[in-house]
């Protein structure tokens, strides 16, 4: 089957040659988008997290063909020829991260909190840090990142 | 000292958070791991392992999997060198030839042109095995006459150590107090989450292999011997390693095999281990039962210590022995033994091969020593902290094995510990049940172990333009090598940061190194990183001299530009104009520094005898409880750390690593286990393997002692693994000190502190034998698993109408998909889609509705996601328990997966919806082939649903005033999906505020839920006296079993337990 979604800004099509595959392979296989990772192709661990339609999602478990007419967001499209996102600036400044491994999908999943609720409580950031995985930082610098890209006032908006 | 050392006055680089390396691919997604590198033309491997923990392969046939389109190339132990390889006891195949010996062994590979083909074709190869007696423990491997896992160890005893340092009978003949006990540790997966991985090419004669291995020096030597060829006919090229922990320090067969498949095809092959696989076959930390005495004097001074220590090596050896030795022998340096005794082994066992984890041997020791410690304080009558601070070491001490302390400031870490944690007032001030505990750690900088050398070799290079470049075989494995060898290389040529680059592993390319491994990378390969700057820098210094004329002495370096010491800042010229004009001269030559540094160390003798390491690195660590004594959880509140790694390079990475280990070491202490039937865990996936997450942590103070080591490059030294090490003890000493009980087996578990707090609850417990988990075991070795190629593509349907649905549903071969969750699970499982067609719900207006009419009727459509439920304000207002129900998910990213039909559809007694539901008296109305019909929900489970129908929607009444709800579900460790326990109850009040009805639900009990009305205390004043008599009955209603969520025992009386509390709780929301 024939989907067609808009990945990143562009609009693009994907051909299915069954209707179960998963969202994670077509951006991984089809458009070689490897930002989002797979670490347990269960929705355990967080770290392809991409925004479908404006909300955290797991690539691993998201069917590729319900997303025909969906806004996929992947964190390849958040830097801009003028720089980085607001949130991965906050990450680099801020050292919150090891082996990196899961840094996508904690740099999409803030991404999808922020530019919904640009002041989140503390409660709300804890909840979205804790939906990631990180097996290196203890979390410790990836909260000082979420706080980093909230103080620095930057209005969180998708790129123009 | 207690204060910055003078030697570290003005650097410029060192000690700053500088920009990571590696940051800004790691951020933007550009960073290449080995699982997204595409090469023309590449093939997928796959590998089939054995089911059995031990088997004689009696024949395999490959005549199925070979006949499959797509297949490249099946091998197995035939195809291989015959050859046996291993770190320091070769007794590995890099497939199996004859024998199986692990749930997990390697038996044969694919290479197919995609990564389902691979798989498939695996399935179809055959396999006779003949299933022989196993070993699943380490008393079952030491008994007498036990099956032998390699037939030339005889005993399973695959390696020991026993000696004596001293007097040590008479050291305990001297002691006024004597401690002892017997402690057991439990297998710990790194769980990078990042995967082993490997991309193998071989061209020419050669293998060139991209991996994610931490040590691409030391995996080169050992893959190279597995395939039976010289190491120079190998080139491992590092990709980027998305954790390493020590699972990546090559001792795994994934490379081998790939490396194999190229071979035999000619083409790239790429393989990557499933998580299933890396659960069953990379090399976890190796449990140990460790057997501690001590011996102090009256005031407290330690004057003996005696250990006997068996550790579970698994089938293959790998590291283990070296790690056995760490254990043995390393703690001995951390307080002023005089006197010590070991016995150690290391016992074969029918097991998945265990081996370097961070930490390596020391924290499975310190679980055990470190509470020996705590327990001969309180027999003493001397606060723990005292004790150790008294018994600590200081520089200038030489432990019974010749470990020589140069740097030591492990007093210093143990005074800030208890500072940073208020340890002294929050003595005094101890509330019940709460409890201060601590341990102390120290780790090498560096250890001799792979023969008398633990060196490396850099190059330092200054182009043309004026940069440098650091040329090193050491690596990246996200500890920050890139950064902090660039910090360093910079502030010896007196170059900026950002003017300094490094390359990345190649062994082709590359000086010799040993890599990632043994907190060696900053002490190491720092320092010879610094020679080598320092070469390049006095090369650099004599080709200014010659262009100023002026002897090298009298001139200097700021930032990037040489001049005259006393010179005006126009006499200065760049680096750059210096090294052009060095270059392009007749004669010429680029500046080339190149350093070599060797760990100031001694290869230790076969007991261990040797000191291991030219400095080392200490820890002291405090931990705050409280314990909840009617459950026996723990909540950790507040962790100290306080750590001697010398100098701190970039102090932002530097707590980074004491942070990421102390939470890797609170998983290793409660969280982190699997339960494990046949010899492989019952469930081999993250869903039973919760890793600590970001939401429950405690509050954690990380600080470093002021210390300078005068061997390390600018006095730093390594602290990759000391924040983990004595974390789990000092849990355990904080849990004794709360309430009394004292944990010997790891891991620490609500269940354990809850059966030594009330062992008149579990006075009649009849226990079960285990028995093999109920449909199987779900991992892909599963005997009578699906199995073989994909049998059909399915189509994928949007259906307009729930009519639509059901006409198709009748149609036979059709799946609903509502969120998708479910399918894309099992496809995960099996391979396989789960119907020919799927039919999309997510499209029927009807089925997507959500609102409540003018009776208050809250009706919620069956495609409707939880995240819609929980972000609703009058359902969170009015059905409290919904939104519990719904919160206890755990997060957005999936309460948007999992629809209402998705939850309520299967009827499972252990989904968290539900429950909340019964407990509202909640109805759901099913379409089918007869028509639609409404429901109870409590009758649909009695009574299930017929087998066309479908979920249309769910209704709730509104409630009662004065009616109070509340939902609760009880994870021990957060784990996906059933919990321990979940419970929903409703309490109504009448106008006088005594008890209307009550109903409480009860999930995880059996098959069916427990709903019970709470008769006798309608019309009653409520207590909570009153309500836990009322719940009693749960326990006889309850039908648990065990598993790894807890003992059916403690389950049930979990069940009583939160039926109490949260019928209380929505008493109290009632009110």
């Amino acid at each position: 089957m024939l989907i067609k979604f808009t990945l990143n800004g562009d609009p693009v099509e994907a051909h299915l040659n069954t209707g179960d595959r998963l969202l994670a392979d077509v951006l991984r296989e089809d458009f070689q988008l490897t930002g989002a990772k797979l670490g347990c192709n269960i929705g355990a661990c967080g770290i392809c997290t991409v925004i479908v339609n404006g909300e955290p999602t797991p690539a691993c478990l998201q069917l590729a063909a319900m997303c025909n007419g969906a806004d996929i967001r992947t964190v390849e499209g958040l830097a801009t020829p003028e720089g980085l996102h607001p949130i991965q600036q906050a990450f680099v400044k801020q050292t919150a991260l090891q082996c990196g491994i899961c840094i996508p999908g904690h740099v999409m999943q803030a991404c999808s909190l922020l530019e919904k609720n640009p002041n989140p409580s503390e409660e709300e950031i804890r909840a979205s840090v804790d939906s990631v995985y990180c097996r290196c930082t203890g979390y410790h610098r990836i909260f000082e990142a979420y706080k980093e890209a909230i103080a620095a006032g930057q209005r969180v908006g998708r790129k123009s | 000292m207690n204060a910055p050392d003078p030697r570290t006055a003005g650097l410029l680089v060192i000690g700053k958070d500088v920009q990571r390396t590696d940051a800004i691919p790691k951020v933007t997604g550009a960073a290449l791991y080995v699982a997204d590198i595409q090469m023309p033309g590449m093939l997928h491997g796959a590998v089939l392992r054995s089911p059995h923990p031990n088997a004689r392969i009696v024949s395999i046939d490959l005549t199925a999997a070979r006949a499959m389109p797509g297949v490249k190339s099946v091998i197995t132990g035939e195809d291989t060198a015959h050859k046996k390889w291993g770190a320091f006891r070769p007794d590995l195949y890099p497939l199996a030839i004859g024998r199986v010996r692990y749930v997990g062994d390697e038996v044969a590979a694919v290479a197919a042109i995609s990564p389902e083909i691979a798989r498939a074709a695996v399935d179809k190869i055959v396999v006779k095995y003949e299933v022989l007696p196993a070993v699943l423990s380490m008393d079952q491997a030491m008994a007498p006459n036990a099956p032998l896992v390699h037939d030339d160890c005889a005993g399973n005893i695959a390696h020991e150590f026993n000696f004596e340092r001293g007097e040590v009978d008479a050291g305990f003949k001297a002691s006024d107090c004597i401690v002892e006990g017997t402690w057991e540790s439990q297998r710990q997966w790194h769980t990078s989450l990042e995967t082993i991985g490997c991309v193998a090419q071989f061209s020419d004669g050669r293998y060139t292999l991209w991996c994610n291995s931490q040590t691409p020096y030391l995996a080169r030597g050992r893959y190279s011997t597995a395939l039976g060829i010289p190491e120079s006919q190998m080139r491992v090229i590092q990709t980027e390693v998305g954790g390493g922990f020590g699972g990546k320090s090559g001792d795994d067969n994934c490379s081998v095999i790939c490396a194999l498949l190229a071979r035999k095809t000619g083409k790239p092959v790429k393989l990557i281990h499933t998580r299933e696989e890396e659960f069953l076959a990379s090399h976890p930390r190796m449990p140990m039962r460790y057997r501690v005495k001590l011996g102090f004097s009256k005031a407290g001074k330690v004057l003996a210590k005696e250990i006997k220590m068996w550790a579970d090596n698994g089938a293959y050896t790998g590291k283990s022995q070296a790690i056995l030795g760490a254990a043995t022998v390393r703690h001995d340096a951390l307080y002023k033994y005089p006197n010590a005794r070991a016995h150690s082994r290391l016992v074969y066992t029918n097991l998945v091969p265990t081996g370097a984890f961070r930490g390596f041997g020391n924290p499975s020791a310190d679980w055990a020593v470190e509470q020996a410690w705590d327990l001969a304080a309180e027999k003493l009558g001397i606060d723990v902290a005292d004790l150790l601070h008294m018994n600590a070491v200081v520089p200038g001490d030489v432990s019974p094995h010749n470990h020589k302390i140069t740097s030591c400031e492990l007093k210093q870490c143990i005074d800030k510990a208890v500072e940073l944690i208020d340890w002294k007032a929050k003595h005094k001030n101890k509330h019940p049940n709460h409890g201060l505990g601590m341990g102390c750690s120290l780790h090498v900088n560096g250890r001799r172990s792979f023969g008398d050398w633990d060196g490396s070799s850099a190059i330092v290079r200054i182009n043309d333009d004026g940069r440098a470049t650091i040329i090193t075989g050491e690596g990246e494995i996200g500890q920050g090598t890139l950064t902090v060898l660039r910090q360093i290389a910079a502030e010896e040529l007196g170059l900026p940061f950002e003017d300094v680059d490094i390359t990345r592993p190649d062994t082709d390319v590359h000086p010799y190194a040993l890599g990632a491994l043994a907190s060696r990378i900053t002490y190491v390969a720092g320092n010879a990183v610094k020679r080598a700057a320092g070469e390049a820098s006095k090369q650099l210094m004599a080709a200014a001299a010659e262009q100023f004329k002026l002897p090298a002495e009298d001139l200097t370096i700021i930032n990037g530009q040489i001049g005259p010491k006393a010179g005006p800042e126009s006499a200065y010229k760049p680096v750059a104009v210096i090294t052009r004009a060095n270059i392009y001269k007749r004669g010429g030559q680029p500046i080339i520094g190149v350093g070599n540094f060797d760990n100031p160390s001694d290869f230790p003798d076969h007991s261990r005898y040797g000191n291991e390491s030219g400095s080392y690195n200490f820890a002291a660590q405090c931990v705050e409880v409280d314990v909840d004594p009617g459950t026996g959880m723990v909540t950790l509140d507040e962790i100290s750390a306080v750590v001697d790694c010398g100098t701190v390079l970039h102090p932002a990475m530097a707590q980074g690593q004491v942070h990421g280990g102390m939470v890797q070491g609170i998983g290793f202490a409660m969280t982190e286990y699997f339960d494990l039937w046949n010899g492989q865990p019952t469930d081999p996936q993250l869903k039973d393997y919760p890793l600590p997450g970001a939401a429950n942590l405690p509050k954690m103070h990380v600080a470093f002692a002021d210390s300078y080591e005068p061997s390390g490059p600018f006095g730093a030294k390594g602290l990759g693994e000391i924040g983990l090490d004595a974390i789990p003890a000092a849990i355990a000493n904080a849990i004794a000190d709360a309430v009394g009980v004292r944990i010997y087996n790891l891991p620490i578990t609500s269940e354990k502190i809850h059966r030594a707090l009330h062992p008149e609850l579990y006075a009649n417990e009849k226990v079960a034998p285990a028995v093999e988990p109920k449909g199987g075991m779900w991992s892909r070795l599963s005997v009578g698993k699906p199995s073989g190629p994909r049998p059909f593509d399915a189509e994928f349907v949007v259906a307009k109408s729930v009519d639509d649905a059901v006409a198709m549903m009748a149609a036979g071969d059709t799946a609903l998909v509502s969120g998708g969750m479910s399918h894309a699970l099992r496809r995960e499982r099996t391979g396989y889609p789960q119907a020919k067609r799927l039919v999309s719900l997510a499209r029927v207006p009807e089925l997507l509705a959500m609102g409540i009419n003018a009776q208050g009727v809250l009706s919620i459509g069956s495609a409707v996601n939880q995240q819609r439920i929980f972000d609703d304000a009058k359902v969170k207002q009015r059905w409290q328990a919904i939104h519990d129900a719904l919160e206890a998910v755990g997060h957005t990213r999936l309460r948007r997966m999992i629809t209402v039909g998705g939850s309520i559809g299967p009827l499972i007694a252990g989904f968290d919806l539900p429950i909340a539901l019964l407990a509202l008296n909640a109805r759901v109305t099913v379409a089918g082939t007869a028509g639609r019909r409404t429901l109870a929900l409590t009758e649909a489970f009695e009574k299930r649903f017929a087998k066309d129908e479908m979920v249309v929607s769910v209704e709730a009444d509104t409630l009662p005033a004065h009616t109070g709800t509340a939902f609760h579900k009880y994870m021990l460790r957060g784990e996906l999906e059933i919990p321990t326990v979940n419970v929903a109850a409703k309490v109504t009040l009448d106008a006088a505020g005594n008890c209307n009805a009550a109903r409480v639900v009860v999930g995880c009990m059996g098959w069916k839920p427990i709903v019970l009305d709470l008769a006798q205390l309608a019309g009653k004043s409520l207590s909570e006296q009153a309500i836990r008599d009322a719940v009693q009955q749960v326990r006889t209603l309850a039908q648990p079993v065990s598993d790894v969520r807890g003992s059916a025992a403690y389950k049930r009386e979990m069940a009583v337990e939160w039926a109490a509390r949260i019928v209380v709780k929505a008493w109290q929301r009632a009110q």
